[in-house]
């Protein structure tokens, strides 16, 4: 308020504005500017005077006017600049030359976008002069801005036929060129399109570029890729196909980016693959010599991942991709599974022949290495199997980005076809059991343990789990007994890798064999230190005592008549093991045995390894003179065994690599009507000799019938069990959630028929576990 | 475009103001363009003869254009701060002198 007390304020009116005003004459002298402006030479003009100029004419209620003649010099200035710059430039479109055409358009939006430079800087001119115009006359008069308005006489006057369909085609043109691989002048381009982009038609709702242009570029876009596409697929192989439609995206994508607008890079993508990429799809992935399964062959990773890429772009190339890796991997897995069948077929072909060929003396080599052929299959099938698993896992994670749909397809196909070899689960078996006998030999623990954790991802292929259980109970039976698997660790290793895939009842009794093993140890120990305060029989022995269930040998003991000194080694442990569990009963399994025995030859005593059969055998050669013949038949009548056991036995005795027995006549196999004597001469540098029983191991086509009906027995049990189990719980349940309950509940282990699950139902009602309901639909459980 | 001046729009460049009754003013560009008419006829882009020059005429008295550049400058130095700092508006209103109020 010090300022109010300095004294009397003396306050002046404002002062008044130019009492002469003639709105011609200001305007004669504005437009005279204007004109000027237009003409580059604003720097000569005052601004305050312009401002002034158009000032004044607004405040005396002449906006109008100089809205108005404003808006018609600036048409005016348009159309000399139309008919100066722009039509004489206008492409002649007579000329075939592309590279001259190209030029011509580039010089033609070079033009244009200069006059439309022009034009904007002289409208941003004039609306700073005017801009008390803008903010009281437009205003009142609901008018566009004079900037605005300018933008709506370019339209009018330069976008028009003949220039605005030129502006097109030229555009279109330079576009169609780069295409074709020539290098052209970008930033003209860009520069119309940038121009067409701000101008909008329709009070703003569309822009210029979206009415004319857009539609035009993405016909003509359509149309080239469309003949492009037929074109690069009847031309190219598969990865060149790949690269170049792979280049088109990248270089369309850049276009969009470069010169054209963002909007349209989604509908020009989807054109690309419509027309470029979806209707080739299928005929690239199955070209001959070059198509996904050459690609996989030759581990062509980046083409892989190009396709890949390229594919799960659209919607129908991930189903494409994965039906052909499905067809891939059935032909590869059903080559795998001819081979291995159709040599097997073979055999059995054969064998038949074989038979007959032997007697004359020939083909000997074939039928005895059969079985050893036959493991060989097996375990190449599984190599097979594995080294095909890897090669497409290898693709999936460098090439298809470890796309889960992707797996799951590969996961299908691999199942289907190793379910297509009846086999598998035996052969998988012998694999493992090959891998834990061997594995010692040439390879390490690590490598050992690298292959069967390969092997558990083919494990989980298996359907028919139980099978598989069944024929490795079998062979880790054998392992154990005969002592031949490479470490406790690696079988421990294996079962618990089994356990975490099928879960704790599925190894019970393979963990049971281990636990058997491990009480026979101490048990036998036991024995020893009793056997210390005796007087232990003359024959050493070394008891595992295996509880029936657990083990996948048959109880009833094969006969065998043993010599006394070994009645009486078994009556000792006999008397030790009942004093100690009572109630127990003892069977012994010769078949399962094996002994060591010292042989005294000609020229040295020799340790030999035998099975228990083996050694009753030796022993029945032990009383005879050196020279002395034993029949077949004298040998069956004195030692009681089976034929079968008998022959094997035999065999591998007479016919294998060492020769204890002398067969008469020789040959590879056991007749009835031979006889045996024993090779006193019998030499060999080695002290200590392991004679192997020989062995069938992949089963004949006997055996595999007996395992398969034993195999259905315990699904017929498991399956009415299951059955029971759940209508104990639900006491009523209808027919199809049963067998759908019981199938998924079953599904671990084996994958149940329904028609075998309405059978057991059946049984079931008959037996009187189940009743059937009024309604013939469901069931009822009878306590 | 047609003179060969330094062109570049420096907010440090240097501005004449001049008045109706000769006086002149320099200030900063920054200044300046706190006022739209002023910052439009100063604009390089369209290079108006006030532009070229650096001048501005403004038609009123010299006492007149001086508080207005007051206001200018200090309405350029408080733009920039922020929401925390009071802006002494009510001081400004103080200095300016009742007999031209109307003319402001």
């Amino acid at each position: 308020m010090s300022v109010t007390r300095r004294g009397k304020p003396k306050i002046k009116p404002p002062r008044k504005h130019g009492t002469t005003f003639s709105a011609e004459k200001t305007w004669a002298e504005l437009s005279s500017n204007i004109r000027e402006i237009q003409n580059h030479d604003a720097s000569n003009l005052s601004f305050e005077e312009n401002y002034r100029f158009a000032y004044n004419m607004v405040l005396h209620r002449e906006g109008k006017m100089l809205y108005e003649g404003v808006k018609k010099l600036v048409a005016e200035n348009l159309d000399a600049l139309a008919n100066e710059k722009v039509i004489p430039v206008f492409p002649t479109g007579g000329n075939t030359d592309p590279m001259h055409r190209s030029q011509e358009a580039d010089i033609f939006l070079k033009a244009l976008r200069s006059i439309w430079d022009d034009h904007m800087g002289n409208m941003v001119k004039l609306g700073q002069i005017l801009k008390y115009m803008d903010r009281v006359h437009t205003k009142s008069e609901k008018v566009p801005e004079i900037c605005e308005a300018g933008r709506h006489l370019f339209l009018k006057h330069i976008i028009r036929p003949p220039i605005q369909q030129h502006i097109v085609t030229a555009i279109l043109n330079q576009v169609r060129f780069e295409r074709d691989g020539y290098s052209i002048n970008r930033s003209p381009v860009k520069g119309c399109v940038d121009v067409l982009l701000s101008l909008e038609v329709n009070d703003g709702s569309i822009t210029v570029y979206k009415r004319d242009l857009e539609p035009a570029f993405l016909r003509e876009s359509e149309a080239f890729y469309e003949t492009e596409g037929v074109k690069l697929s009847e031309t190219c192989d598969a990865p060149e196909f790949l690269r170049r439609v792979e280049a088109r995206f990248e270089s369309e994508d850049s276009r969009t980016h470069h010169y054209l607008a963002r909007q349209t890079g989604s509908p020009l993508r989807s054109i690309l693959k419509d027309h470029l990429l979806t209707p080739h799809l299928s005929t690239i992935v199955s070209l001959q010599n070059s198509g996904l399964d050459n690609m996989i062959d030759t581990d062509k990773a980046d083409d892989l991942a190009r396709l890949y890429r390229l594919f799960i772009s659209v919607s129908t190339g991930l189903p494409c991709l994965k039906r052909s890796l499905k067809d891939s991997i059935a032909r590869r897995g059903s080559e795998i599974n001819r081979v291995s069948l159709g040599t097997e077929s073979g055999d059995m072909d054969i064998d038949p022949v074989g038979d007959e060929v032997d007697r004359k003396g020939k083909g000997k080599a074939r039928s005895v290495t059969s079985g050893a052929q036959k493991l060989a299959l097996a375990l190449k099938w599984v190599q097979d199997v594995l080294d095909l698993r890897d090669k497409f896992v290898a693709v999936w994670e460098n090439a298809f980005n470890k796309d889960r749909e992707v797996e799951s397809a590969l996961n299908e196909a691999f199942q289907e076809f190793i379910d297509g070899n009846g086999k598998s689960p035996e052969y998988i078996s012998l694999f493992i059991d090959d891998n834990l006998k061997k594995g010692l030999k040439g390879k390490t623990d690590s490598e050992v343990d690298i292959v069967l954790d390969k092997t558990i991802t083919v494990f989980r292929f298996l359907t028919d789990k139980d099978v598989f259980e069944r024929y490795y109970k079998g062979h880790l039976a054998k392992r154990l007994l005969q002592g031949r698997s490479v470490s406790d660790d690696a079988e421990r290793g294996m079962l618990a890798k089994l356990k975490v895939e099928c879960g704790f009842q599925f190894t019970q009794k393979l963990e049971g064999m281990f636990h058997d093993m491990k009480i026979s140890e101490d048990t036998m120990q036991a024995y020893r230190t009793h056997l210390a305060k005796t007087t232990p029989p003359e024959i050493d022995l070394e008891v595992i005592v295996m509880t029936s269930t657990f083990w996948p040998m048959s109880h009833s003991a094969s006969p065998c008549t043993f010599t006394l000194d070994m009645r009486k080694s078994c009556k000792s442990f006999e008397q030790f093991y009942l004093s100690r569990h009572s109630g127990r009963r003892l069977t012994w399994q010769p078949s399962l045995g094996n002994a060591d025995v010292r042989v005294a030859f000609n020229a040295a005593k020799i340790e030999l390894n035998v099975s228990t059969f083996a050694l009753v055998i030796l022993l029945q050669f032990q009383d005879p003179a050196d020279d002395a013949f034993l029949t077949y038949s004298e040998l069956r009548q004195a030692t009681n065994i089976e034929d079968h056991e008998l022959q094997r036995n035999l065999q591998s005795l007479a016919c294998a690599k060492y020769k204890i027995l002398k067969k008469h006549p020789p040959g590879r196999d056991i007749d009835k009507d031979d006889s045996f004597s024993f090779n006193a001469g019998f030499t060999s540098n080695l002290r200590k000799i392991k004679i192997s029983t020989i062995s069938s191991k992949v089963e004949s086509g006997e055996e595999r019938k007996e395992t398969r009906d034993r195999i259905d027995e315990e699904r017929r049990h498991q399956t009415e069990a299951c059955i029971v189990r759940i209508m104990k719980d639900r006491k009523h349940m209808a027919h199809n959630d049963l067998i759908n309950e019981v199938t998924r509940q079953l599904a671990a282990r084996f994958h149940p028929d329904p028609l075998n699950i309405k059978k057991r139902i059946e049984g079931l009602i008959e037996r009187e576990y189940l009743e059937r309901c009024e309604d013939r639909k469901s069931y009822n459980y009878c306590a | 475009m047609t003179e060969d001046i330094d062109m570049r729009a420096n907010d440090t460049d240097w501005i004449r103001v001049t008045s109706t009754d000769g006086f002149s003013y320099i200030v900063k560009r920054k200044v300046a363009n706190v006022s739209g008419t002023m910052k439009n006829m100063l604009d390089t882009e369209s290079n108006y003869a006030e532009a070229i020059t650096r001048t501005c005429p403004v038609m009123q008295r010299g006492i007149i254009v001086e508080k207005m550049l007051e206001y200018m400058a200090f309405r350029a130095h408080y733009e920039t701060v922020g929401p925390k700092e009071d802006i002494p508006v009510h001081e400004f209103m103080e200095r300016l002198p009742p007999e031209i109020v109307l003319e402001l």
